[in-house]
């Protein structure tokens, strides 16, 4: 289907110009929606669906703001044209970037997450194990314990939890680091035992 | 003449433009609860010609008498039916806006009125 003549466009648009009549959309519609479509198919990669929906958001989007378009400058024609090109162009890399996300996202599930009926297990382990180190621990080493299994590495955070007295700065950080060792050397061996 | 292929798909579509019949129908459709075939009956219609209704910009201002005339007359829906489902959605939004009170609820009143219709003055 062809485009209509300019005679014809310029007819056209000023009957939706004026707003008030309701008929002048349905028609835009009817003369462009085909044309546009043809144009927009003519792209080896677009689908149907996707060139149809790229005409129809044009033609909404013309019918709800005709004064942007400036007659001097162009063909009705030619502006929707180039406007649902354009519109088909940022459905395409919408769509790309949603699907790389999705990809991503999926990749990281899929790295993560375990059996409903592992995660289960590993659940009942863990609290048995927490169970049998809070007896084999100190109240003072289980905070402590919390804090490196939190990421802590603050070496002042590490000593207040330990309760070691001021001392200078280099005799500090070898304490804390005793104590980390000790700390190890107990989850280590409880390892073993389990 | 058949319909072309994306009627249906650009008649879904225009419901997001308010100022379309599309967006008019798709809220009385959820206001009365009706389907479209339900919606196409009540007007005297086709499915095919309410989506052709669809992708009209929807009467209104001091020229409402003669676009919808010319939409009933292109379209044979009826009349009546037109009119009392756009003013039925306009006057529900009008009451439902955030501030709970229609924008110009008289004037919208007075226009209630089929075109054609002989008044009584």
């Amino acid at each position: 289907m062809r485009f209509p003549s300019q005679a014809e466009e310029q007819a056209l648009h000023e009957r939706v110009l004026k707003k008030n009549e309701s008929l002048a959309s349905e028609d835009v519609f009817r003369v462009f929606m085909d044309p546009i479509i043809g144009v927009l198919r003519s792209n080896p990669g677009r689908t149907k669906d996707e060139a149809h929906d790229a005409a129809c958001d044009v033609l909404l989007e013309y019918l709800e703001h005709p004064e942007r378009y400036q007659a001097h400058r162009s063909r009705l024609s030619t502006y929707l044209m180039r406007a649902a090109a354009m519109q088909a162009l940022d459905m395409y890399r919408s769509q790309v970037a949603r699907e790389r996300r999705e990809r991503e996202f999926g990749g990281v599930i899929e790295l993560r997450a375990t059996a409903p009926n592992e995660s289960l297990e590993i659940i009942v382990e863990a609290r048995h194990l927490v169970g049998r180190l809070e007896q084999a621990m100190q109240e003072k080493d289980q905070a402590v314990l919390g804090l490196i299994l939190q990421g802590e590495r603050s070496t002042h955070a590490l000593a207040k939890a330990m309760n070691l007295p001021p001392q200078s700065e280099k005799d500090l950080r070898r304490e804390v680091k005793r104590n980390r060792d000790r700390l190890m050397k107990i989850l280590g061996r409880f390892g073993k035992e389990e | 003449m058949s319909n072309p292929d994306w009627l249906e798909r650009a008649a879904l579509r225009a419901q997001s433009a308010t100022w379309t019949l599309a967006h008019t129908f798709e809220r009385y459709r959820q206001l009365e609860a009706r389907t479209e075939a339900e919606l196409a009956r009540e007007l005297g219609c086709t499915r095919e010609a309410l989506h052709w209704l669809c992708l009209c910009r929807k009467p209104e201002g001091p020229d409402f008498d003669t676009q919808v005339i010319a939409i009933t007359e292109r379209h044979e829906v009826d009349l009546r039916t037109l009119v009392d489902v756009i003013r039925h959605v306009e006057i529900v939004g009008a009451l439902t806006r955030d501030t709970g009170v229609a924008e110009h609820p008289l004037q919208m009143a007075a226009r209630d009125r089929v075109p054609g219709e002989k008044t009584n003055s």
